[in-house]
């Protein structure tokens, strides 16, 4: 196994509040490897974005990185993650249209990150600025041109070319495709897939839309209030779930097949519970159909290295 | 029989500069067509699907299907009559309001955050003066409320104190509040988790069985309208390009753009 | 009412010291001038009460004639100083509170109507407000002011000088409270609830007063607070210029005027009590407004 480049362990985030201390994030540990696309996938609330957030150091108060140790490349880098920022680790969010800053040509975007993380000239940084163009598909010429020019889709690219302008080793992209019609939808992510393979460059891929996980991730996490349900390989986690609430999820997707037409979907009775009141024990039992007496008593670890469920402890433990 | 006909529906949006810089620049007049000669018809009872990206003129189509908006020339009409026929009295504007409702795209935005669940959905019954007495319409509030799976003590609260999907459950049950035949759906899920969609989609699709509902639904999602409806009809840039079952349109697309639309569209494995 | 005694605003005012001060200092200067009858020691408008030998007397020290002590001293006619601010606070508090009252039922409705039907009337509500605010408040008080006392009747003009001059500075204040609800309305017209509230039939008065100026109110509150502080120094500063309200009914910027005088000469106290009154007014409620717009801001999500 070679060293992973992100190593999350055991990182909690709370906020504090009048009431208390709320966890948005429990007891969470993820790594990413080199060169892998990772998919962070969970509903809204469960903790997704605050985990990119986390990443970087992102997170304002009230809320705090209250445990654990993030490490990257064999760094800790929880304490002092700035140096880090825009750098070796990039992000990409979700709506294109405030990623940009609209009083500032593209040229004037790119060069300035090319430069602030790169020694070089700015005539090289204006070269690189255009090459970095071309690899996202726009027209070089549009340099000088603003932001509001520029279509959802084709922001977009140039968000990932900013993204990409330093070079990092680990984007983390936050619902990069959220706010985009389907067909560009498409094509970002295949842009997305191919640049990254291309530069072995890991990515932290964070949606709420099954379908863009199985399109694009090799592995995918599963969040539920905080807490990972599951984790596996793309193929492993939505054909052959092991835990019910990824069960749940996968079988309430529509799917575009005849099969299904005119049928009724299914659907995980209930809802998220709110940050004020996860249950006792495993944060999904309530809604779980298995649940047995253990599930709402004390919260399942991570079993097997696959999902956080007591229905699976029993069978044979170890890798 | 066809229940809602649209008939070479279209709508034009007047972007022309102000008459001065008009006349200063020689430009001439500029129109953006958002619709453009849209006809389709929809069986009572069923659900007909409107599936087209942005800019593709669904919302518009809504709009012009409930009242909200004028078309600029074709007509959409509800079992023959016409909604935005401006010579139409307005006691039968209101009959024909009552008839026709709607449920929005954002659960945030669509109710108003300062009234009480209870006095959102009272407050069609008593414009329609469907119900009178004070005691009377409170217990209609509490019959909409459970028909929806929330509970009558919902009423006392407000609208910031439900999740997303539950208050996309509330619009469900103000748009039903007036007895209504039809009910435009306009992306009700879109703006909603996976498994909460499921839920809603699956809510509406009960609507719909007990109380014989027409459904004119519009959405980007071609996956979730595999599930809900009878009909589909693609729009592309204020064109219907594409009309055919759900069958047809999943296994034998005939035009480029639905085959576009659904190549796009992520798979799930 | 339990609500808002455990609400995070609540808790968050008992922990500010801003607002806790001055939120106290406005509340007792309003109970002061309220209870005004009960606690001033005599009612300095009566002239017959007045001994002409008690001006001029140090506050504290008892009177070179009568003997009598005052605790703010007395002016140059015999009138305590001490019941002279309470009763002159009183004008100067009901004037600021009707003339913002005044200034918020027209500002908010001109907004409401100027953001929902748009068109040529918000053309014309917003440019007039334009037009106005090119012009000091202070200016256009005074324009007001003298235009209705040109056309009022002379018998009237003491009379109806509190009521000139409520609707002259009201009128000169309306202007923050339109723009800013009208730019509340032209987002809440947009969302989807005022398109339902659509249709099920509203006319379009329903719609404004039941749906959308619920939801626009929340910057009022602000701005009526600090509109009271302006309010406030714009009536004791047209009263200091002599246009405002009468010796007879005297505000605290008449008292002030009156101080002035006297100053030079020797009598500060004249000057002093008046002016400090009205600072510790003024600030307080310009402070209240302040903390009042930082904690709501971030609240309206």
């Amino acid at each position: 196994m070679t060293q992973p480049l992100l190593e999350v362990k055991n990182i909690s985030v709370e906020f504090k509040t009048r009431g208390g201390a709320l966890k948005a994030i429990d007891d969470l540990s993820i790594d990413v490897q080199p060169g892998e696309i990772l998919g962070l996938v969970g509903e809204s609330g469960a903790g997704k974005s605050m985990m990119g957030a986390a990443i970087l150091g992102l997170i304002d108060p009230p809320g705090r990185l209250s445990k654990g140790e993030i490490w990257f490349k064999g760094r800790r880098i929880d304490q002092n993650p700035e140096t880090l920022r825009g750098c070796e680790i990039s992000m990409i969010f979700q709506d294109p249209l405030v990623s940009l800053n609209p009083l500032k040509k593209i040229g004037d975007q790119l060069v300035e990150t090319i430069l602030r993380h790169k020694q070089m000239s700015r005539a090289q940084a204006i070269d690189r600025a255009r090459k970095g163009l071309i690899e996202v598909g726009i027209d070089p010429e549009r340099l000088n041109a603003y932001p509001h020019t520029f279509s959802g889709g084709m922001r977009q690219r140039v968000v990932i070319a900013l993204a990409l302008a330093p070079e990092p080793s680990l984007i983390i992209a936050d619902e990069p495709t959220t706010a985009l019609d389907v067909s560009v939808q498409a094509q970002i992510l295949e842009l997305l897939k191919k640049l990254c393979r291309g530069r072995g460059t890991s990515i932290i891929l964070i949606t709420h839309d099954m379908g863009v996980i199985s399109e694009t991730a090799d592995r995918v996490g599963v969040l539920y209030s905080g807490r990972l349900a599951e984790i596996g390989s793309t193929n492993q986690v939505l054909k052959s779930s092991k835990h019910p609430y990824t069960q749940g999820l996968v079988a309430s997707t529509p799917k575009i097949d005849p099969a299904s037409f005119g049928q009724s979907l299914y659907q995980i009775p209930g809802s998220m519970p709110k940050l004020d009141a996860i249950p006792t024990g495993c944060a999904f039992h309530p809604r779980c159909t298995r649940e047995i007496e253990k599930c709402s008593q004390e919260r399942p670890p991570m079993m097997k290295n696959t999902a956080a469920c007591w229905l699976l402890e029993g069978t044979r433990q170890g890798i | 029989m066809s229940f809602i006909t649209a008939k070479n529906l279209t709508r034009h949006y007047d972007l022309s500069d102000p008459w001065i810089v008009r006349q200063l620049t020689f430009r001439p007049k500029r129109f953006l067509t958002a619709v453009n000669d849209v006809s389709f018809s929809v069986e009572k009872g069923t659900t007909y699907a409107l599936v087209g990206e942005s800019g593709s003129g669904k919302s518009t189509i809504a709009k012009m299907a409930v009242g909200l908006l004028a078309p600029s020339a074709g007509t959409i009409t509800l079992d023959n009559h016409n909604l935005n026929d401006p010579n139409l009295s307005p006691q039968n504007q209101q009959a024909m309001r009552r008839r026709i409702q709607m449920v929005f795209q954002s659960p945030y935005a669509s109710l108003n955050p300062r009234w009480r669940v209870g006095d959102i959905l009272a407050e069609p019954i008593q414009s329609f003066d469907l119900i009178q007495g004070a005691k009377n319409q409170a217990k209609r509030v509490d019959e909409l409320l459970e028909q929806v799976g929330l509970s009558p003590r919902d009423a006392k609260k407000y609208p910031h104190e439900f999740s997303g999907g539950q208050r996309q459950r509330i619009s469900i049950a103000r748009a039903l509040s007036s007895q209504p035949e039809v009910i435009i759906c306009d992306e009700p899920t879109s703006a909603l988790d996976v498994s909460v969609q499921a839920q809603v989609l699956n809510l509406l699709k009960s609507l719909q069985k007990e109380f014989s509902l027409t459904y004119l639904f519009i959405t980007h999602d071609l996956a979730v309208v595999s599930s809900v409806a009878n009909r589909i009809g693609v729009l592309n840039k204020g064109a219907l390009v594409e009309e055919a079952s759900p069958k047809d349109i999943f296994t034998n697309p005939k035009q480029d753009y639905t085959r576009m639309l659904l190549n796009a569209a992520p798979k799930m494995l | 009412m339990k609500r808002f005694f455990s609400s995070d605003f609540f808790y968050d005012f008992m922990r500010s010291p801003v607002a806790l001060v001055s939120f106290l200092i406005v509340l007792f200067l309003i109970l002061s001038a309220v209870f005004a009858g009960i606690i001033a020691p005599t009612n300095p408008f009566d002239a017959a009460s007045l001994n002409l030998m008690n001006g001029f007397t140090p506050p504290m020290e008892p009177n070179l004639f009568t003997g009598d002590v005052f605790w703010m001293g007395t002016d140059d006619q015999g009138r305590d100083l001490f019941s002279a601010i309470l009763y002159g606070l009183r004008i100067s508090l009901f004037v600021g509170a009707m003339a913002v009252a005044l200034a918020t039922v027209m500002g908010v409705l001109l907004g409401l109507i100027a953001g929902y039907m748009g068109g040529w009337l918000d053309n014309l509500i917003m440019r007039f407000a334009d037009i106005q605010m090119t012009f000091p408040s202070i200016l256009v008080a005074m324009l007001i002011f003298g235009v209705a006392r040109g056309i009022l009747p002379p018998e009237l003009r003491d009379e109806m000088a509190i009521t000139v001059l409520i609707v002259s500075i009201g009128l000169s204040e309306w202007v923050p409270f339109a723009r800013t609800v009208r730019g509340s309305t032209l987002v809440e017209k947009e969302k989807e609830y005022i398109a339902a509230a659509r249709l099920i039939g509203l006319n379009r008065w329903q719609i404004m007063i039941r749906h959308i100026l619920p939801n626009v109110l929340n910057p009022v509150l602000v701005i009526a607070t600090i509109t009271l502080a302006l309010a406030i120094i714009a009536e004791a500063t047209l009263s200091f210029l002599g246009v405002g309200a009468p010796r007879t009914e005297p505000s605290l910027g008449t008292l002030i005027r009156v101080g002035q005088d006297f100053l030079f000469s020797g009598e500060w106290w004249i000057l002093l009590f008046p002016a400090s009154t009205l600072l510790a007014l003024a600030l307080s409620v310009n402070l209240f407004g302040d903390w009042l717009r930082d904690k709501l801001n971030p609240r309206l999500k």
